[in-house]
């Protein structure tokens, strides 16, 4: 099924190993600059930076060469329109085939012509049923695992769980209000069960190549299974399908279930994560603590926002600053020294730039318009205040 | 996934390309087990950072009218000696290469009383006006002290907030957002793009001076990144002016900082550089190249210009695979 090398892959792997080794500091330049040589891999692109503007490039290509197409088809104006997507999808699919053939792998160039083939097959899709959700949801999902099964593409894997997720919500709304009523329910056992189920395959897997891809469907699982019953996301939604429902003074129906599972999730997620020393969990779990806040600070303002920024940077400093002085000195297990192997500082470079963007200084305007620009434009950081 | 790891090192030492001593010591290292929450707790230190002065800075800007004047500079003035006390005391003083803190908290510290010094300036101007109309100065004072923190304990987030404070003297907004989307309106106002162009150039001077000084060489891939980013902005912004003369020049100006960055992004082997100094060349070239054949008349061959623009993408794609794969090579050395 797969359609590169196997024996590329596995160098691929290996070369990667060897860059971690290096950079912790266990084998020395030369080694790896022979062992890179030794081995051949595919074409792929590393550099995030490098990937997006191959991507871009190819979407370039792919629109040029649709328009080209399309030249031949504007005589036959309404059939050509019917069925135009179809050959822009078949355009897509082909180029990957292509691509995939001259031994691009993660290059950005075929992650263009893999996500507008899927968009241009949905399109097409939606224009024969006239845009049936649930169909065309069904037929993206069944793209994105093909391409991910013969083409190892994880980008087609987040497709694909995003649209059989949408393909589940859209089969609940054709069961009327029960099925929209119960529908954060039917999510969560849908996650629950996905989790357990990719877990399993997880450990049981013996080649790596699907490592990455059933990863990520597994996190994806975890995130699904947060926001399927969080509170805010649950209200609404609810609000969104079921008619405005939610007066003043009355909550929706199992509130409390849904508050608790708000707050018990992350935690839950947190510790699990320590115990089992699994970063992509923990990161989900931080990131489901900063919504569970966000969620209660939606529906009640317990404090006025300058406070709870200020108290919230200083709580969180003390939790900081004490977990650095209880794992400074701790050489193994958790610890607050740098992995020699598993680096995970790529976040910190973007720290300068987030600095810049959230406190950099401004010019004041005419001063005679506004002569109390500066303090407050250039440093009141209200642009920021949204994302906490 | 350890299992993974663990097997892709036994192939390496089984093809004979990584040593016995080396495979035995990646294991005892492994067998330790370490989960590093280094980078998190970073993070932690940092977001605290910036809730805590976006906190203080929209509490000033609220209450700017209600609590006493002296009582709210005091109290910053207080947090910021006590931010500078401890830095100073840890600091190992000022040290022309690469310094770093024995613990990392200082490091936030220092952003911390940087920022809120800016907003204790920005503050007094406000209320007191100790710089008069003068309000180019209200922006340098914070830009000469957050480039001294910068440089003193070696802190790169300061010292981009220090640039920026030197882009908004000359009247630019450099801030990631605003360069992007181009409120400065470069565009428009013509005499904003030669400051742009000339602030680009101080900067890079000033970055070959201190290399060859050896000052805080490490610096200098920002002050290069935000040179780039404004010369490069600033020329590509102007190129679609009218006046023919104007956009021969930007475009020769963008000719010659490609060929700078070019040689700057090898000297420094930074792929953030070379890329987006290819990135702006790109779109510089193809508006050159339209502006060129505007008054060209296309309308009877326009369906075969449809068909050579594949060509010409998939001419660009080979261009540019070429390029990269030679800066990699280059870089390998």
């Amino acid at each position: 099924m797969i359609v590169y090398n196997k024996q590329l892959l596995d160098n691929e792997v290996l070369t990667d190993e060897a860059d971690a080794l290096y950079k912790g500091g266990f084998i020395s330049k030369e080694q790896k600059k022979f062992i890179e040589k030794e081995l051949p891999v595919l074409k792929s692109q590393k550099n995030i930076l490098v990937r997006i503007g191959f991507f871009l490039l190819g979407c370039l290509l792919f629109g040029s060469i649709c328009g080209a197409i399309s030249l031949f088809g504007l005589s036959a104006e309404n059939t050509f329109f019917k069925i135009c997507f179809y050959i822009f999808a078949v355009v897509g699919f082909a180029g990957v085939e292509l691509l995939a053939n001259q031994e691009y792998h993660n290059h950005g160039l075929d992650d263009a012509f893999i996500l507008n083939a899927l968009l241009c097959l949905g399109a097409a899709i939606g224009i024969t049923t006239e845009g049936y959700e649930m169909v065309i949801a069904f037929f993206v999902a069944v793209g994105a695992l093909f391409i991910f099964l013969r083409y190892l593409h994880v980008i087609s894997m987040l497709v694909f769980c995003l649209s059989a997720t949408a393909f589940l919500f859209f089969g609940m709304f054709e069961f009327g209000d029960i099925g929209k009523a119960i529908l954060p329910f039917t999510a969560m056992i849908f996650a629950g069960v996905f989790y357990f189920l990719t877990k399993k395959m997880l450990n049981r897997l013996n080649e790596r190549y699907y490592y990455n891809g059933l990863l990520l469907a597994n996190s994806f699982c975890l995130v699904l299974f947060y926001l399927s019953c969080n509170y805010l996301v649950v209200r609404e939604l609810s609000a969104e399908l079921l008619g405005p429902e939610v007066k003043p003074g009355i909550d929706i129906p199992f509130a409390y279930f849904f508050y608790a599972f708000t707050f018990i999730v992350p935690v839950l997620y947190l510790v699990q994560a320590l115990k089992t020393k699994d970063r992509l969990m923990l990161w989900i779990s931080f990131l489901a603590i900063g919504f569970s806040i966000y969620t209660i600070r939606f529906y009640h303002s317990v404090l006025p926002i300058e406070v709870a920024l200020t108290l919230g940077g200083i709580v969180l400093f003390g939790i900081a600053y004490f977990s650095i002085r209880i794992l400074k000195e701790k050489e193994s297990g958790l610890t607050f020294k740098p992995d020699r192997i598993n680096h995970s500082d790529s976040l910190l470079n973007a720290e300068a730039l987030v600095v810049a963007s959230t406190f950099g200084m401004k010019p004041e305007v005419k001063p005679q318009a506004s002569p109390m620009e500066f303090g407050g434009g250039g440093f009141s950081g209200g642009g920021s205040d949204g994302s906490f | 996934m350890e299992k993974f790891k663990d097997q892709s090192t036994l192939h390496l030492f089984e093809k004979g390309l990584i040593t016995e001593n080396q495979f035995e010591e990646v294991k005892t290292y492994r067998s330790l087990k370490i989960f590093s929450l280094n980078a998190e707790l970073k993070l932690f230190l940092y977001l605290s950072v910036l809730l805590f002065t976006s906190g203080i800075g929209i509490l000033i800007y609220e209450n700017i009218d209600t609590i006493g004047h002296i009582a709210i500079l005091s109290l910053l003035l207080i947090v910021i000696a006590v931010c500078f006390f401890y830095c100073f005391k840890h600091s190992k003083g000022f040290q022309k290469s690469e310094t770093t803190f024995e613990h990392p908290v200082l490091e936030y510290l220092v952003l911390t009383g940087n920022i809120l010094t800016c907003i204790f300036i920005g503050y007094l101007q406000f209320q007191y006006k100790p710089f008069g109309e003068h309000y180019g100065l209200a922006t340098l004072v914070p830009t000469i002290v957050s480039f001294f923190c910068a440089y003193y304990f070696d802190n790169r987030s300061v010292l981009t907030i220090a640039i920026t404070g030197l882009a908004a003297y000359v009247g630019l907004s450099v801030t990631p957002q605003d360069i992007f989307n181009d409120s400065n309106n470069l565009y428009a106002s013509q005499s904003l793009s030669y400051s742009a162009v000339m602030l680009g150039v101080l900067l890079v001077l000033w970055t070959i001076y201190s290399q060859r000084i050896s000052l805080k060489a490490h610096f200098g891939l920002v002050f290069l990144t935000f040179a780039l980013h404004i010369v490069s902005i600033a020329t590509i912004s102007n190129l679609t002016g009218y006046e023919t003369l104007t956009w021969i020049l930007f475009a020769l100006i963008l000719a010659g900082s490609t060929y700078y960055f070019y040689k700057a992004s090898y000297q420094y082997k930074a792929m953030s550089l070379y890329v987006f100094m290819i990135v702006y060349a790109y779109i510089g070239g193809n508006i050159v190249l339209f502006r060129i054949f505007e008054n060209v008349d296309f309308s009877d061959i326009w369906e075969l210009l449809i068909f050579l623009l594949p060509a010409y993408f998939i001419g660009s794609i080979i261009m540019f695979i070429k390029l990269i794969k030679n800066f990699h090579k280059e870089i390998a050395e």
